[in-house]
């Protein structure tokens, strides 16, 4: 590197330092200032002083939750390792590696495999599989923050353990972008003894945000719906850059957007393209190489393109809508001005007037470094059974063994015997401990003491389902004429009828027939399509953000000079302080309003949605207790609606025992269904444990006699096994994530140290509006909504 | 699970013969003495344990036990099976269901054939049961195992699509029942087994649902 001219660093030569003396780490850096050849060039220039401590085979792991970033990964390691002149192979596997390639690779392993969790517990099914992990020297883990906060975190931990048993000298590296809690990300990754340290770059990425405002505060529709208006101001910002990547929150969205931009700017057909996850990934394929290329102008996508392989020429973000998190928002701004001493350009658009609050907030965020916490899965019964099972159908294993080995990763290290016992049982006897199934043969007990699988079937049914990533069932959706357009929910299908129009991928097609998972279909020349709504759309704030938001609120009435959100919403700002109040940070605002409509209770609690459903059931409850009301509920990021047709009874002398965090979580549980909360949190895990067979988009042969739905299963042994774990998982699922327990908590602790202040007014304030549109957008079509939307506004106005 | 369910019917007129539907997933036809049922799936949960899926076995069980108090309450000397009455291929469920039936002397079973009957007839011979591969008419009441198509002379039941309705409740509250489908022409049993999903697309036209609990039967 040095005699291209490159200096290193002083992040990636530490690396090398350390790694050579035996430590395991993390290394922290930017996206952009090569933080993979810190690790990589660590191992290969340690093997270059120590060529005899190195053996043929497999030296180095490299795992990363990205396919796409694989290839083009193996491809810079290579030239290295040519440019040295070393005698390295380095290759690829994943679920898109050929079979004859992999066949190849079992034969003899390359030197260094760019993998996924995935790839490896299949791996670990083969026969014969522990040869290939004997010498392993360096496990890596690429976007380590990535996987840390889903269960593929989990598989991560696993695999690891179980090489750290095959080759015990093997070194655990870990690679990640800044978040609140590295510390943690490390022990999580390496929980085990020996040198271990964290490498943190002092380089920074400079990140400039823009907020695209309107000419008036009043142009920009409160609660908007969309933000339509603001497409005048998009089309100039993508002509005057190279490649501008245009991030909207839903797919949803995305559809309708692409849609509004070439209506605007016809001349751009051609050099913008739409990406999302239901996309095709040939045509998605396609995409990332023209932009590489810099063939595109624009591209409106979703989280399709949060990661990912670097794009050279885009030097432009623009962020529709809230990104609903600090890491999310820098993340996306990291995409353009990609080398290390560029500026990132992020252009924020707001969709509603509220959202410049939020991005004044994500600025300061920014600015005192605050960035989210990833928790680390834990306790997940589902993925142990499936590890089990997976060892069973590779090598077998024995119980004590595997109890130890599991014992040290993070997510079981509170793992008990009784537990593990039940997971044992459930695999070999099925389910209920007090009895067992005799025609259950999944795992047996050979008289050696090995746990194995010995059907065909069952080897071949468990490789199919390796892994932890549930979708909704999906369908391929093609051409009567040939040529796939993407993956639509069968949720979203089912509710078609043959000829109806809808977009996918930017184009109108009408549904004609459904046949093997595949839904096929004709270009379309209606006016009216349906855009497909894809379930899952909607993230909450996270609590960092909403932490700084309060802090924005309290002194938008006097934001400083350089706050423009601020000051553009000043007219905005004054109306609800004149009408109701804006809460300032140790105050809790309720507002009591009185319309037509019946009697609205709007509470701000500004604690993210999830959190605002479970509390407004729960005040819901609670002030049933005092008198039967029915309610209609509503809720966003700010806050959340209660309706009723009869007065709401809620006084300065009541309010504060119904906000009171007392018997929380009893009367949380009172007042919400857990268990059809839990039914659905098991339908992942039903799939992850083996309970439900996957069918797969475009799969010919779906195991029609073992159809079944997870709900189904769920009821059943509810019914006739209450104490199954991983029912159990499911409700604690429920509490610890849906619920956000800890959240939930902190919310009402912070309330009982506020002031909580109760106003009346006499119509909708600007805080309570985007409240009611959401409420009405269930019901409305777009059109509807929108001219009600304007009629709600200027009755608001007049008062 | 409970030991005795409680059963509770609701008489129904068709084609002038009376009906009566229990919440038990099953009908009375006092005139021939006998019952009417679907979509057993016998079998079922033993083919999901041979295929590695553990599913409670007393499934089954609970089923039969509910079908035996049915015949001994109304005192049926016959069951009319409109399909599925076995899952898959021959398990031991089948094994617990041949024995079940010896606890009946004058027990007649007719079974006209699902999509799920795939044993040889030799098997439905075994358990002593008359087999129709199309239909059965008695009277102008004819059973199929999945209705096809209206015919003016029969009122016609059958099963196979295991029909459900969605409740509104208050807020966003939706509970989901099984229920019997029934216009002037047809009636759609819902499945026996407790261990089968729930279909509430594919309604007929101008059809009245009978939904059910555990202590109660009513109309929606």
């Amino acid at each position: 590197m040095k005699e291209k001219g490159h200096e290193p660093f002083s992040f990636q030569s530490q690396t090398w330092e350390r790694y050579h003396n035996n430590f395991s780490g993390m290394v922290v850096a930017p996206t952009g200032f090569g933080k993979t050849f810190s690790v990589f060039l660590a191992v290969v220039i340690d093997y270059l002083n120590h060529p005899n401590n190195y053996k043929k085979g497999l030296k180095l792991i490299w795992i990363s939750p990205l396919r796409s970033l694989a290839k083009d990964l193996a491809k810079a390691m290579n030239a290295v390792v040519e440019e040295i002149g070393l005698d390295w192979e380095v290759a690829v596997r994943n679920g898109d590696t050929p079979t004859n390639v992999r066949r190849k690779q079992e034969r003899l392993m390359p030197d260094v495999l760019l993998t996924t969790p995935e790839t490896l517990h299949l791996l670990f099914s083969q026969k014969k599989n522990s040869r290939w992990f004997k010498n392993v020297a360096c496990i890596a883990v690429d976007e380590w923050h990535e996987l840390l906060g889903s269960k593929r975190g989990v598989l991560t931990e696993l695999a690891i353990a179980r090489i750290k048993k095959l080759s015990a000298k093997t070194r655990i590296w870990g690679i990640s972008a800044t978040i609140g809690n590295l510390e943690e990300a490390k022990n999580v990754l390496i929980p085990y003894a020996g040198k271990t340290t964290m490498i943190r770059a002092k380089e920074k990425k400079k990140i400039e945000i823009v907020s695209v405002l309107p000419d008036e505060v009043e142009e920009l529709s409160w609660a908007g719906h969309l933000g339509k208006k603001m497409s005048s101001k998009i089309i100039p910002i993508i002509y005057e850059n190279n490649t501008t990547l245009i991030f909207t929150n839903t797919r949803n969205q995305s559809e309708l957007w692409y849609q509004i931009i070439i209506e605007e700017a016809p001349d751009l057909i051609g050099q913008i393209a739409i990406h999302h996850g239901s996309i095709d990934k040939v045509q998605r394929n396609w995409i990332e190489g023209a932009i590489s290329e810099g063939l595109l102008k624009a591209v409106v996508c979703t989280s399709s393109l949060d990661l990912g392989v670097d794009f050279k020429p885009v030097d432009c973000v623009i962020q529709i809508g809230s990104a609903k998190g600090i890491a999310r928002f820098m993340q996306r701004a990291g995409r353009s001005g990609h080398s290390p001493f560029e500026v990132s350009k992020m252009y924020a658009v707001p969709t509603h007037s509220l959202q410049l609050i939020e991005v004044a907030a994500v600025k300061e965020a920014i600015k005192q470094n605050e960035i989210e916490a990833r928790h680390p899965y834990v306790l997940t019964y589902d993925i142990l059974v499936q590890f089990l099972v997976t060892l069973a159908v590779g090598e077998g294993f024995k119980a004590f063994d595997t109890f130890e080995l599991v014992k040290e990763v993070h997510a079981f290290q509170y793992l008990t015997k009784e537990e593990f016992d039940w997971c044992i049982h459930f695999i070999t006897n099925g389910g209920n401990t007090l009895n067992s199934y005799e025609e259950f043969h999944k795992v047996v007990l050979d008289d050696d003491g090995v746990y194995r699988v010995r059907s065909r079937r069952i080897t071949m049914m468990h490789r199919m389902n390796i892994g932890v990533i549930v979708g909704e069932v999906m369908m391929y959706v093609k051409f009567f004429s040939g040529g796939y357009i993407g993956m639509i929910e069968e949720f979203f299908i089912s509710k078609l009828k043959k000829g109806d129009a809808f977009v996918l991928g930017g184009k109108v097609v009408e549904m004609q027939q459904i046949k093997d998972m595949t839904v096929l279909v004709k270009r379309s020349k209606k006016k009216k399509a349906i855009t497909p709504s894809w379930l899952g759309g909607r993230l909450p704030l996270t609590s960092y953000l909403t932490h700084f938001l309060r802090l924005k609120l309290n002194d938008a009435l006097t934001p400083n000079n350089r706050e423009k959100e601020l000051k553009f919403l000043h007219p905005l700002l004054k109306r609800q302080e004149n009408n109701s109040h804006i809460p300032k940070s140790d105050e809790f605002l309720v507002e009591k309003i009185e319309t037509k409509e019946g009697h609205h209770l709007f509470v701000y609690p500004f604690e993210g949605r999830l959190v605002h459903e479970i509390m407004a059931s729960l005040i819901a409850y609670r002030i049933s207790q005092i008198k039967k009301l029915t309610f209609t509920i509503a809720q966003n990021d700010y806050g959340f609606e209660l309706l009723s047709d009869q007065e709401i009874p809620l006084h300065e002398d009541n309010i504060n025992s119904i906000f009171s965090k007392e018997n929380l979580i009893q009367d949380v549980t009172a007042s919400i269904n857990a268990s059809e909360m839990a039914s659905r949190k098991f339908r992942d895990i039903a799939v992850v444990a083996g309970l439900v067979v996957q069918s797969q988009p475009g799969n010919k042969k779906s195991n029609k006699s073992l159809q079944s739905s997870s709900g189904l299963i769920f009821r059943v042994l509810n019914d006739y096994e209450p104490n199954n774990l991983l029912l159990k998982q499911a409700y604690n699922e429920v509490f610890d994530y849906e619920l956000e327990k800890v959240r939930l908590q902190g919310a009402f602790q912070r309330i009982s140290e506020s002031k909580i202040i109760l106003k009346k007014a006499n119509n909708f304030t600007p805080l309570s509006f985007p409240l009611k549109v959401d409420s009405l957008r269930g019901t409305m079509s777009n059109e509807e909504l929108s001219k009600r939307i304007e009629r709600i506004q200027k009755q608001a106005l007049k008062s | 699970m409970t030991e005795n369910f409680l059963i509770v019917t609701q008489k129904i007129n068709c084609k002038n013969e009376i009906l009566e539907l229990t919440n038990q997933r099953a009908i009375f036809w006092e005139s021939q003495n006998s019952l009417i049922l679907s979509d057993l799936h016998i079998g079922k949960s033993a083919h999901f344990q041979k295929s590695g899926i553990p599913i409670p076995s007393n499934i089954l069980t609970t089923d039969l036990k509910r079908l035996a108090q049915l015949i001994h309450h109304f005192k049926a000397n016959q069951l009319i099976i409109v399909g599925d009455l076995f899952h898959a291929e021959y398990n031991k469920d089948l094994d617990e269901f041949k024995s079940w039936l010896t606890q009946f002397n004058n027990l007649n079973i007719k079974l006209i054939k699902g999509n799920h009957d795939r044993l040889s007839d030799k098997v439905y011979q075994q358990f002593n049961i008359e087999v129709f591969n199309k239909n059965y008419t008695e009277n102008l009441l004819k059973f199929v195992h999945d209705f096809d198509n209206i015919e003016e002379e029969y009122f016609v039941i059958s099963g196979h699509t295991h029909p459900g309705v969605f409740l509104k409740g208050k807020g966003k509250q939706r509970i989901k029942l099984p229920c019997y489908q029934v216009t002037k022409q047809q009636l759609i049993l819902p499945a026996f087994s407790l261990f089968t999903g729930l279909n509430t697309k594919n309604v007929p036209e101008n059809c009245k649902n009978y939904c059910f609990t555990n202590d109660g039967i009513f109309e929606v």
